[in-house]
C-alpha cells in the first residue's frame, strides 16, 4: 500500500502560512515574473468575488477593490516543502518528494493492524498544527494514491482499485487540452468511459499520447519510489513590508517561529540544541545571533524566553526588513550538558540569568575569574566560556592546596593614585583621596617585574603598610608613581 | 524598633485580629519556617549560626572598620563552594573581589558580577536571586560609599527577603555597618588585623575571626557574643 499526501493551491498556501488569518479573505497570489505578473491561486472568497486565474494584478482589483496581494516566495514554498517532508519522514521510513506539495509514502512494514484512516488523521492534523491543510489518498500503486489523494475530501481510501478509477473525471489523467475537448465532445467525461473504448481504438485516433493516458489509467504497476531522506534544516523567514520598527511585532512572530520549529522538532523526536537568529536591516546590514540552548528542549516558553531576553536589550540602527530563525536540532537522550554541568538544577534559567545580567552590566563584567599566567598583579580575565565548560568536575581536595598566608586583599580598581613621602628609604607618609596619614608599619619592598623581553616590561614594587588609623594597605610604586593597590580586610 | 513601638503593633494586631477573626495575617498564616543550612565550614561560625548559614533567609555580616576579616570570611566561603562542588553567586559591589591567589578549581566554582555602584548590585542580586541554581549568593557592599548606600531604601531589602524565601538560597551580604532590616540573622565583625596578621596563616586567621551575634533567626536582638 501507499499513501500521498498532497497540499492542493501548495504556492498559495506556502505564501499565508504565518498569516491563517487571511484565508478567510480576498487574497491572490500574483506569480513572481517581473513584469505583468498573473495571479497564480486564490483563496475562496477572491473567487467569489469574481477574481480568476491568469489575471494580471489590475484586473483582479478591478474585479475585487478589497483584494490583498500576494507575491509568489520561493524561499517560503522550500520551507514548507522541507516540513512537509519531514512530517511525512515521521509516519514513514521510505518517502518521495514526488512534486511540488505532493509526498508519497510507502506503507510496507507499517503494522498490519494498522488502520489507514486513523494513521492518515494523525498526519493530517500534524499538518494542521504547521498550518497546512492537505489531503490524503492511499491506494495499492503511488498512482492511484496520487489520483485518491486528489479526490480525498480529507482522506481516501482507494481498495477496490477498478471501479474507482472508472468513476474519477477525466481531468484527473491531466490530458492535453485537445484530447480532452475531443473527448468531450464524444461525451466521455469519465477514466471509465475513456477506457472502455479500448486501447487500439485510442491509439488509432489520438496517436501515442492518448495510449500513454490509457496505460497510466489502466496499468496497476507499482513504480520503485525515489527515496529521498529529509534534511535537518529547520528554519522559518519571513519579510516585513512595511519594514519593523519596535520589538512587540518582532516577538509575535518570533513566538509563532518558536511553536513552528518546536512542532517541526517534536515529528522528529527532536529537541532544539540552539538557535540562529538573523535579522536583516533596511541599511542592508545584518544581526546575527547565535543562542546557544544550555539544556536541549522543544518548550516553546524556554526558547522562546531565550529571545525574548535577548532582544529587549538590542538596539538596530535601523529597521528590520526580514527575520530568519534556524534551529539546529539535538537529541534529548545521550545529550551532555554543559552549562555548569550537573551543578546546576535548571540551565535554561541561567542562561537567561545570564543574559539579564549581561544586559545590565556587560559581558566582561559577568562570568568566572580565570587567573592569567604572569606575575603582574590582578591579572585574570572574565571567562562566560568557562561556566559552559567546567574546568574541573570534582570538588577539589582541600588537602591539595597550598597554604594561603595573610587576610584578603580588596583591590580598588582603577588602584587609586597616592603620594609617599619616604624615609629609609621607606614609606613614612600616605596621602591619597581616601587615606591619608601617617604609616605605622611597613613590610617590603616586594619588588615584582615581567615581560622584561618585550615593549610590555614592567617593573613595580609593591610595600604593605599599617596606616596611623590602623587600615592595611598595600602600596605600589611603579615607573615612580606611587598607587594605593587595595585594603586588606 | 523600641519596646513601646513593638508592643503598639502586638495591640493592633490583637485588635484587627478580633475585630476580623478571618483576615489572614502574616504572623498566623505563614507556615512554620523548617529552617535548613548552608555550613560554611568554620567550625566557631557553624556553632554560632546553629548549623549554617541560613537558605531561604538574609544573612548580614557587618564590618564597621576596615581589616575585620570580610575578604576572608568571602575567600573561605568560596573554598568551602570548592570543596563541596556547589556554585556560588558573588555581586561584587564595588568591582574589589581579588581572585590572585585561589586555585582554578575553586574559582571554577564562582560566578562573579563586577558592579561599580550600590544601585547595580541591588539590580543584579534581585535578578540572580529568582535563579534558582545558586546555593549561595553574596552580595558584597563592604567597599561602597556610604552615599551610595544611604541611597538604598528599606523596601528594596525587604524585597530581596521575599525573594529569597521563595528560594532555597543562602543569601548573604557584606556591609560596612548594620543597615538591613529584613535581615533573619545579624553577624558583626569584631576582629582587627595587624600588620603581623599578613605572615598568618588564613587558616588561622579564619578560627580566631570574632563574631557577634546581633540578630537571631527570629528577629530578636540578642547580642549573644561569641569569640
Amino acid at each position: 500500500m501507499f499513501a500521498v499526501i498532497y497540499i492542493p493551491d501548495f504556492e498559495l498556501q506556502a505564501a499565508l502560512r504565518l498569516e491563517p488569518e487571511l484565508h478567510s479573505l480576498p487574497v491572490a497570489l500574483l506569480d513572481d515574473a517581473p513584469v505583468k505578473a498573473a495571479v497564480l491561486q486564490l483563496t475562496g472568497p477572491a473567487r467569489e468575488a469574481g477574481v480568476c486565474r491568469g489575471q494580471t494584478s489590475t484586473q483582479a482589483m478591478a474585479r475585487c477593490s478589497d483584494l490583498v496581494l500576494k507575491t509568489r516566495s520561493r524561499a517560503r514554498e522550500e520551507t514548507v516543502t522541507a516540513m512537509l517532508l519531514q512530517c511525512a519522514y515521521g509516519f514513514s521510513p521510505t518517502i518521495e518528494a514526488t512534486a511540488q506539495g505532493v509526498c508519497t509514502l510507502d506503507l510496507m512494514g507499517l503494522p498490519a493492524a494498522l488502520d489507514p484512516q486513523n494513521w492518515a488523521k494523525n498526519i493530517l492534523d500534524a499538518l494542521e498544527q504547521l498550518q497546512l491543510q492537505a489531503q490524503i489518498g492511499v491506494a495499492e500503486t503511488p498512482h492511484l494514491a496520487w489520483l485518491g489523494a486528489k479526490q480525498a475530501r480529507p482522506f481516501l481510501l482507494a481498495q477496490d482499485a477498478e471501479p474507482f478509477v472508472a468513476a474519477l473525471p477525466l481531468e484527473f489523467l491531466e490530458p492535453a487540452a485537445d484530447i480532452l475537448e475531443i473527448l468531450e465532445m464524444w461525451g466521455i467525461r469519465t477514466v471509465g468511459a475513456f477506457l472502455a473504448l479500448g486501447k487500439e481504438n485510442i491509439a488509432q485516433r489520438f496517436g501515442p499520447e492518448a495510449v500513454d493516458l490509457f496505460d497510466l489509467a489502466s496499468s496497476r504497476r507499482v513504480r520503485p519510489l525515489n527515496r529521498v531522506v529529509p534534511a535537518e534544516i529547520f528554519e522559518e523567514a519571513m519579510e516585513f513590508e512595511p519594514p519593523v520598527e519596535s520589538l512587540q511585532p518582532l516577538l509575535f512572530v518570533l513566538r509563532r517561529f518558536v511553536e513552528q520549529l518546536a512542532r517541526r522538532l517534536e515529528l522528529l523526536y527532536l529537541v532544539v540544541a540552539d538557535l540562529q537568529l538573523r535579522l536583516d536591516l533596511a541599511s542592508g546590514e545584518a544581526y546575527e545571533r547565535q543562542f546557544v540552548i544550555p539544556a536541549p528542549t522543544r518548550d516553546v516558553e524556554t526558547l522562546f524566553r531565550a529571545l525574548q531576553t535577548h532582544l529587549e536589550n538590542v538596539r538596530t540602527d535601523s529597521p528590520i526588513c526580514s527575520l530568519r530563525l534556524g534551529a539546529r536540532p539535538g537529541r534529548a537522550a545521550n545529550y551532555q550538558f554543559v552549562l555548569f554541568n550537573a551543578a546546576l538544577r535548571d540551565p535554561a534559567q541561567f542562561h537567561q540569568t545570564l543574559a539579564r545580567l549581561t544586559a545590565l552590566l556587560g559581558s566582561h563584567r559577568v562570568g568566572t575569574p580565570r587567573l592569567v599566567e604572569t606575575h603582574r598583579p590582578d591579572s585574570f580575565r572574565m571567562d562566560l566560556e568557562g561556566i559552559t565548560t567546567p574546568r574541573d568536575q570534582e570538588p577539589c581536595a582541600a588537602q591539595n592546596q597550598e597554604p594561603s598566608i595573610g587576610p584578603a586583599l580588596r583591590r580598588f580598581r582603577p588602584p587609586l593614585p597616592a603620594t609617599v613621602e619616604m624615609r629609609a628609604e621607606k614609606p613614612a607618609l600616605l596621602r591619597s583621596p581616601a587615606f591619608t596619614g601617617p604609616i605605622a608599619a611597613v613590610r617590603g619592598p616586594w619588588r615584582l617585574s615581567g615581560h622584561w623581553w618585550d615593549r610590555e616590561a614592567w617593573t613595580r614594587d609593591e610595600w604593605d603598610v599599617q596606616t596611623h588609623h590602623g587600615e592595611l594597605l598595600r602600596l605600589a610604586r611603579q615607573e615612580e608613581e606611587w598607587f594605593v593597590d587595595g585594603i586588606f580586610d | 524598633m523600641n519596646s513601646d513601638d513593638a508592643s503598639g503593633i502586638i495591640e493592633l494586631r490583637r485588635i484587627l485580629s478580633e475585630r476580623f477573626p478571618h483576615a489572614r495575617t502574616w504572623s498566623r498564616s505563614a507556615p512554620a519556617k523548617t529552617h535548613s543550612f548552608w555550613p560554611t565550614g568554620l567550625p566557631r561560625l557553624d556553632s554560632l549560626l546553629q548549623g549554617g548559614l541560613g537558605r531561604s533567609a538574609i544573612t548580614e555580616v557587618a564590618s564597621p572598620g576596615s581589616g575585620m576579616g570580610g575578604a576572608l570570611l568571602l575567600r573561605a566561603l568560596l573554598r568551602q563552594c570548592g570543596h563541596t562542588g556547589r556554585l556560588m553567586g558573588l555581586i561584587d559591589g564595588s568591582d574589589s573581589f581579588d581572585p590572585g591567589g585561589l586555585e582554578d578549581s575553586v574559582l571554577s566554582r564562582l560566578f562573579w558580577v563586577r558592579c561599580k555602584t550600590a544601585e547595580e548590585a541591588l539590580k543584579a542580586a534581585d535578578i540572580l536571586l529568582r535563579d534558582r541554581n545558586l546555593s549561595l549568593i553574596v552580595l558584597d557592599l563592604k567597599m561602597n560609599p556610604a552615599a551610595q548606600l544611604g541611597k538604598i531604601s528599606g523596601a528594596t531589602w525587604y524585597r530581596l527577603q521575599r525573594i529569597a524565601r521563595q528560594s532555597a538560597t543562602a543569601f548573604v551580604a557584606l556591609t560596612p555597618q548594620p543597615m538591613i532590616a529584613s535581615a533573619e540573622t545579624r553577624l558583626i565583625l569584631e576582629s582587627r588585623f595587624t600588620l603581623d596578621a599578613l605572615t598568618e596563616d588564613q587558616t588561622q586567621l579564619l578560627a580566631e575571626l570574632k563574631f557577634e551575634m546581633a540578630r537571631s533567626v527570629a528577629g530578636e536582638e540578642s547580642q549573644e557574643a561569641a569569640g
